[in-house]
């Protein structure tokens, strides 16, 4: 018997995955563990291992198509086997597809496909999958095949633009199709190249997002709204409208922290600490003595999590992304930073794996490195609070005597789940949040 | 440094030489008492006799076979074809012998031979008497295209092209003739396949060369005094052809106009550019490379017609605006 090809489900409250790409194709031989689908989770991209050894086949599934968790996505075939041995295709809307039309073909799957010896030929010479054709009334005809072959070839258009233009975004790998052209007919000129250049280079930096060319919008043009930034959508929707967000902000007095961060970097030998690593590790240990920012509400009722891993908000082209700080309040803030700069660095290139972005009980969003002052955010379910960070500013502060200060000041603002969380109790964590933050040599205590 | 005429430097150049080398002489059809189509051999018969200034009867072929013999047996002639579209009928004794028989002989004969090619429109003289054969003469290999466009440029190329080993095709412009430079007395050379910046310029390289090199220089000024400044090239050499030069230049400016009188198809440019498209230069276009160039027609008797058939300073003006400001 053909062994199914399950997709397995990675979280809880997960339906469906959406494939990014097979990397077998239908005929290959597969092995046992061997990566066989990317997958596009709400969280990140998976690669699904196969899970026996055999002949990809069937595949009901294919790429930019989402398909449910729990159920077969292809079939497995072991030597011997073909596809005649399969069972009907369990893919629901091509069964109903089938019954409406020609309800004698359901019961005689997977199809047969007719092929004219020419056209068998062809396909095989010119690499073409019968399968994908979707030709099943009628028999497969030469026609079909060069038809087919040479739409595949057909690639998206290219830019126009000049060679110096494209030499020029080449040398200093800018997308030209992101840079719009002053030439005729929109022709893209070194100029426009250079300009595009210019404004990459002069945005201020940003560590966590590539400087982006300006983005050439064509009015009208629809994007695909799918995948991670779907995902994101939905929880962020459900989270907004299902849990009634109260805001809390303090501003802090950076001065303390700011010389600790400084003497700590003076040190040139070792990697710079950054700002978020001390947040972290500050934030998890107020958050030890005060539980109810660290749970989750769910029917049986509010499960205070007793772990305190913090997740940081990631910013990626294609959406956010949160990966976690385990046990942020028992590591040494260098090892927090060393894991930042870890984790980030795999966010971006894509390599994140599922414990990296799991387990979170908390989540910190700061957007003070790209200059806002102060904001607020909406809660990472199934958590119950946020904290979203603003930058660290030069502030004119009356200090205790009535004078007038200028500090380093930064404003936190904290949102929390008013089911699980109240004024008072929210009030108080951020009290304790701002003293240790103005004086972390209390966090020894 | 004294003015003359183009047509006295090339006298000048000829007398010179043959005052210097007895193997020189000149060959050609009413170049001894009348002095020449163009009087530019003036005089000579009178210094140099009947023995080195060699009157024929209407014979193209004829005169460019007795420069070649003459040529592969030690002598050095300057032969002149009346109007350059003669050496039509001199092509057996110019391609087929003159520029093979130094390779056929495997090096041991050379064909140090000048054929002087009076060309271009612009005199009223209609189409068989102003055609612009520079570009059919440099698919020919074995034989150098020389076209200069100032005095100085004329009388050292014509000394170059005469101590030559090799046969120099030697075309003048009829209109240039009566044009004067500055010229320094006694003898000089340029060297052929070297071209020269006849104005710098940052936005635009033009190259041309003859009667059309002043056109695009006068253009180019007018630009300048509207902040465009225009590369403007003197290739002097057809081939072999300033590569370097060229693309030196467009690698600079990134955008290339070729302006000449010779007709668009098969013309002389579509080689220029070809050289630069093959070349480092490319990466460096901005614009795609234009040429300016003769109509397809042979040139017509009507005035008018005339000069509506080879570019002019309008012309011109309006293809280096529209490069210069990216209109095409």
């Amino acid at each position: 018997m053909p062994i199914p090809f399950i997709m397995p489900k990675m979280d809880m409250d997960q339906e469906s995955v959406t494939i990014t790409e097979w990397l077998k194709q239908e005929g290959e031989l597969i092995t046992k563990g061997e990566p066989v689908i990317v997958v596009e989770t709400d969280k990140l991209t998976s690669e699904i291992e196969a899970p026996a050894t055999g002949t990809l086949a069937s595949i009901l599934y294919h790429e930019h198509e989402e398909a449910p968790v729990t159920q077969v996505v292809a079939y497995i075939l072991a030597e011997g086997e073909t596809i005649a041995d399969l069972p009907a295709p369990e893919k629901p809307e091509e069964v109903e597809a089938k019954a409406a039309e020609t309800p004698a073909q359901q019961a005689s799957a997977p199809v047969q496909l007719q092929v004219s010896p020419i056209a068998q030929k062809l396909a095989a010479d010119l690499k073409v999958d019968l399968n994908q054709l979707g030709i099943t009334d009628r028999k497969i005809t030469r026609a079909d095949i060069e038809a087919f072959a040479a739409a595949a070839k057909e690639k998206p258009p290219r830019p126009s633009a000049t060679p110096a233009a494209r030499f020029t975004a080449r040398e200093n790998k800018l997308d030209l199709s992101g840079i719009s052209g002053s030439g005729p007919g929109g022709r893209v000129q070194l100029a426009d190249v250079k300009a595009a250049q210019a404004a990459a280079t002069s945005q201020p930096a940003v560590d966590l997002k590539p400087a982006a060319v300006l983005p050439a919008v064509k009015p009208g043009e629809i994007k695909p709204f799918t995948g991670t930034r779907k995902r994101i959508a939905e929880r962020l929707t459900q989270s907004y409208q299902d849990v009634p967000h109260i805001y809390l902000t303090v501003h802090v007095d950076m001065s303390a922290l700011s010389a600790l961060r400084q003497r700590a970097n003076a040190d040139k030998t070792r990697d710079s600490v950054s700002m978020t690593a001390f947040l972290v590790k500050l934030l998890a240990l107020t958050l030890a003595r005060h539980p109810y920012l660290n749970a989750t509400l769910s029917e049986r009722g509010v499960e205070l999590l007793g772990e305190y891993n913090i997740g940081v908000a990631t910013a990626l082209e294609e959406g956010l992304i949160v990966p976690v700080i385990h046990h942020a309040d028992q590591l040494p803030i260098r090892t927090i930073n060393a894991q930042l700069r870890e984790l980030s660095a795999k966010a971006r290139n894509g390599s994140l794996v599922r414990q990296e972005v799991d387990g979170g009980t908390f989540t910190i969003s700061n957007l003070g490195m790209l200059g806002i002052s102060e904001f607020t955010a909406i809660i990472n379910p199934p958590q119950s609070a946020i904290l979203a960070v603003g930058a660290i500013e030069r502030r004119v502060v009356a200090a205790a005597d009535d004078e007038i200060e200028i500090k380093p000041m930064m404003s936190i603002t904290l949102g929390c789940d008013h089911r699980v969380v109240d004024g008072a109790v929210a009030a108080a964590f951020l009290r304790d949040l701002k003293t240790v933050l103005e004086e972390p040599s209390l966090a020894l205590l | 440094m004294p003015e003359i005429t183009y047509r006295e430097a090339i006298h000048d150049a000829m007398v010179e030489e043959m005052r210097r080398d007895p193997s020189v002489f000149l060959i050609g059809e009413d170049i001894g008492t009348y002095g020449g189509a163009f009087g530019v051999s003036q005089g000579m018969l009178e210094e140099f006799g009947p023995e080195r200034v060699v009157e024929t009867p209407i014979a193209e072929l004829g005169i460019t076979g007795a420069a070649a013999g003459a040529a592969m047996v030690g002598m050095r002639p300057i032969a002149e074809m009346m109007f350059s579209d003669f050496v039509l009928l001199a092509m057996e004794a110019l391609a087929n012998q003159a520029a093979k028989a130094r390779f056929m002989f495997g090096g041991k004969a050379t064909v140090p031979m000048v054929l002087r090619l009076p060309g271009g429109s612009g005199t009223g003289a209609a189409a068989q008497h102003s055609q612009s054969l520079e570009s059919l003469l440099i698919h020919i290999p074995g034989i150098k295209v020389v076209m200069p466009s100032t005095p100085y440029d004329a009388k050292g190329l014509l000394i170059s092209a005469i101590r030559d080993q090799n046969p120099v095709c030697f075309v003048e412009h009829k209109l240039l003739y009566k044009s004067k430079g500055e010229v320094p007395e006694g003898e000089y050379t340029i060297p052929i396949g070297v071209g020269e910046i006849k104005r710098p310029g940052t936005d635009l390289t033009v190259v041309s060369t003859g009667i059309m090199l002043h056109r695009c220089l006068s253009v180019a000024d007018r630009l300048a005094q509207e902040g465009l400044e225009v590369e403007v090239l003197d290739p002097r050499t057809l081939r072999p052809l300033d590569t370097e030069m060229i693309t030196a230049s467009v690698k600079k400016t990134g955008k290339l106009l070729v302006v000449h009188e010779a007709v668009k198809t098969g013309g002389w440019a579509g080689e220029v550019i070809a050289s630069v498209s093959e070349s480092d230069a490319f990466n460096y276009l901005d614009a795609p490379m234009r040429r300016l160039a003769g109509k397809d027609v042979p040139i017509p008797y009507n005035r008018l017609l005339e000069e509506a058939a080879v570019p002019q300073e309008a012309d011109i003006e309006a293809e280096m605006r529209a490069l210069l400001t990216n209109q095409y």
